[in-house]
């Protein structure tokens, strides 16, 4: 079967790249949320195996959902979307919980390979 | 096997390879110290590590039956590892068999199959391990690990639960990860989620900071998870190149470490970075790197009918063109230099075996297996230094009972060393067994019709001795399955001058013989003689040249049939290279310079029409048909594009 994922990013067009990179990476891409409050509902409601989480987004920023989401399911796999610059964030979103990161501009092969090692599979 | 897998199966087979090689080879060590003697810590610190190795390679390969054999392995020489003495030649022979049946399952899953782990073997190990645990029941709790931070200590799956170890974590960040340091920080970040990090380098502050020096990370930690359970966490980390998991010494929760300890700058850490290329990649680079030699010859040559304004320029454009691709050829080469050690860590095992089975006991001392050669000659030698090793044993080296009787230690001994001598490797095989006989082997020699009987009696000793190895001479009244294995003293001469190697025999009766090979440490650039005959141009191995003379075929003395040259205070038959070649003698009946040069049966001359010179050639072998054509063994391509071939003068004159 396979795994269930839930896209978080404020930006559409950066859903859609990561969804594709999924969807043809044999996963199911089972929903999206455009910000932190979004996320932790969703994540509550689709107990996704996996959420990619942007990091700077309105409302409620991608660290502060993390926290919230590892609270709701501590073994919660959250991998965080980051551009370089943001290495300080990442590693506030690693103590909040996050699983990995990855860092734009993704090549869809690393995302995979991130997440497959994250999930035990790489 | 999924064929994402599939393209790391061929540095798989190779690295287990020499993982079981290692082994095989610590293994001998191990039964040297006989059971119950006390053994070397590092050997089985080593036998540990390979099998350890093994075990993870094979499960990264999803290959259950070799990881799963090599586990009950691990276990194994984790509690001999433990107890601190040497196992029982049973124990030995059991992981001995192991190791065999581990390469016959690295074979299958190199040629795609999926090897299940032979159950009886399994089951053999845990009967051993439970054995060995029950013999003494406190060992594998209360071992005290060897020096830290080796990788020592007691099987850690031994451990009791609950108990608290101090692991010491060493990862590395694989280069062209983005921010290395947040990589390092989530590292540490869930070792302190396993449990109480001691120390760490660099620290939080270092990584939050960005500092992350050669991308690597040392961290110290108290934990009561097992070894695999943090390996495990950490094998969930994307990016990570290289991930030990050490358990080092007791935790000492009452003494901080030493301050003034700086956390172990040096350190396998430090150890250079490889990668690693299939080795035909480097066939490839060196192929390429010779045509780039070839080409800028071929553009000087052409320079030379350009108009004199243009060439000096282009000549100095040359020059740097020159030097750098003679730059790059010997960067490859070098590239392509590998370990004796590949050859010398099946010696030990192969001769005990052997020694085994003729009943005889044999101490092999190899030294000097560092020595670097290149990897083409590495495998054409390696065949041709077994045999010598298997004649050792099964030739030179008495019975016990023999030695005895000649005053001798019971046990043989049989040195295989190799060094090195400007541009050539020296590689000796020498034991103190009976000796050779050279009078017996003239005898044989002159039955076999190989030899005449006067040119028998006329052989100094050293050189009878060689007679051994004319086909069927050194064999005569002695195959047995060991030298029976199509590998004769012949092929081993052969192998040695195809390679432009010498081989030389000493022997001392009741004393021992020594085999010495010389040989280039690479074999895909030599010095060439140029000759003309006719038309024709072909090239010999310097190596195998001993001089010329100008002297003209027809004015020599031919007493004998054959005309002969006087050389070197004897006299050598000479031949024409244009009959041997099959061009057809000269047209004039003249020839103008002898090349005095190697054969099977001694010196001979070679007579030809002009020598063009000397000249670096990059060999390259021959294929097809070409490589069926006796006398050929190798092409090379001169400066103007013109093809020729290096001549192998032995088989020319043998043929």
């Amino acid at each position: 079967m396979p795994k269930k994922v839930l896209i978080v990013d404020d930006a559409v067009f950066m859903r859609n790249m990561i969804r594709d990179i999924f969807t043809s990476g044999g996963f199911q891409v089972v929903g999206e949320a455009a910000n932190g409050l979004e996320a932790v509902e969703k994540f509550r409601e689709l107990r996704p195996d996996l959420t990619t989480m942007d990091i700077v987004m309105p409302f409620k920023s991608g660290i502060e959902a993390t926290r919230e989401i590892v609270k709701v399911d501590p073994r919660a796999v959250v991998i965080m979307c980051s551009a370089l610059g943001q290495e300080a964030l990442v590693m506030e979103a690693i103590e909040a919980g996050a699983s990995d990161f990855i860092v734009k501009p993704f090549k869809s092969e690393d995302v995979i390979a991130v997440v497959k090692k994250v999930l035990g599979e790489g | 096997m999924n064929w994402d897998l599939s393209k790391y199966l061929a540095l798989f087979v190779s690295e287990s390879r020499e993982h079981l090689d290692a082994l095989s080879a610590g293994l001998v060590r191990l039964e040297k110290a006989g059971g119950g003697g006390e053994v070397p810590a590092e050997v089985v610190d080593e036998l540990f590590r390979h099998v350890h190795s093994l075990k993870g390679m094979a499960a990264a390969m999803q290959l259950e039956g070799i990881a799963l054999l090599a586990h009950r392995a691990e276990d194994v020489v984790g509690v001999v590892r433990a107890l601190g003495t040497a196992p029982s030649a049973e124990v030995v022979d059991l992981l001995l068999a192991v190791t065999d049946a581990l390469s016959e399952m690295v074979k299958e899953a190199g040629a795609g199959g999926a090897p299940v782990a032979p159950e009886p073997l399994a089951e053999r190990l845990s009967a051993a391990s439970s054995r060995l645990r029950g013999s003494t029941p406190t060992a594998t709790a209360a071992a005290p690990p060897p020096a830290a931070p080796a990788p020592a200590g007691p099987d850690p799956e031994a451990i009791p639960a609950g108990k608290t170890r101090r692991l010491r974590v060493d990862v590395e960040v694989v280069e062209g990860s983005p921010v290395p340091a947040v990589r390092g920080f989530l590292v540490l970040k869930r070792l302190e989620g396993a449990g109480r990090v001691v120390t760490a380098s660099p620290g939080a502050a270092e990584l939050r900071a960005g500092q992350m020096p050669g991308r690597k990370l040392t961290v110290e930690v108290e934990t009561d998870q097992p070894v695999a359970e943090v390996e495990r966490t950490l094998a969930q980390i994307a990016d990570l190149g290289r991930v030990q998991v050490l358990e080092v010494a007791e935790p000492a929760p009452h003494r901080p470490p030493p301050p003034a300890a700086p956390p172990r700058p040096e350190g396998p850490g430090e150890a250079p970075r490889t990668v690693r290329v299939r080795a035909e990649m480097l066939d490839e680079f060196l192929d390429v790197s010779g045509e780039l030699l070839l080409a800028t010859a071929r553009l000087r040559e052409l320079g030379r009918a350009m108009p004199e304004a243009g060439r000096r320029a282009h000549e100095e454009g040359l020059d740097r063109l020159q030097a750098i691709a003679k730059d790059l050829h010997g960067r490859v080469m070098s590239a392509r230099m590998t370990p004796l050690t590949g050859l010398s860590d099946r010696l030990p095992r192969a001769a005990r075996d052997l020694a085994r089975r003729t009943g005889k006991q044999v101490d092999v001392v190899v030294t000097g297996s560092e020595i670097e050669v290149d990897r083409a000659l590495l495998d054409e030698i390696s065949d041709p230094v077994l045999h010598l090793l298997r004649n050792a044993v099964d030739h030179g080296i008495e019975t016990a009972a023999q030695r005895i009787a000649a005053g001798k230690r019971p046990t043989g001994r049989i040195e295989v060393s190799a060094r090195r001598e400007r541009d050539r490797v020296i590689l000796e095989v020498s034991d103190d067994g009976r000796g050779m006989d050279p009078e017996s082997l003239r005898r044989s020699a002159v039955a076999r019709g190989a030899i005449g009987a006067e040119a028998a009696a006329a052989l100094p000793d050293a050189e009878a001795l060689l007679l051994a190895c004319l086909p069927g001479v050194s064999t005569a009244g002695q195959v047995t399955d060991v030298s029976g294995r199509g590998v004769g003293m012949d092929a081993v001469k052969r192998s040695v001058e195809s390679l432009s190697g010498t081989l030389a025999i000493e022997s001392r009766r009741g004393e021992g013989t020594r085999f010495t090979m010389r040989l280039p440490l690479t074999v895909a650039m030599q010095p060439v003689l140029l000759v003309r005959v006719g038309l024709e141009v072909v090239a010999i191995p310097v190596s195998k040249v001993h001089g010329a003379s100008q002297a003209h075929v027809e004015a020599l003395d031919r007493a004998g049939g054959a005309p002969q040259l006087a050389f070197g205070g004897g006299h050598v038959p000479v031949h024409d290279l244009g009959v041997l070649l099959g061009t057809g003698p000269a047209a004039d009946g003249r020839r103008r310079s002898i090349v005095i040069t190697d054969s099977e049966a001694g010196r001979v001359g070679l007579a030809v029409d002009q020598l063009l010179g000397q000249e670096e050639a990059v060999l390259k072998p021959l294929h097809g048909p070409l490589s069926l054509v006796p006398g050929l063994s190798a092409v090379t391509v001169l400066g103007n594009g013109r093809p020729v071939f290096v001549i192998d003068v032995p088989a020319l004159v043998a043929a």
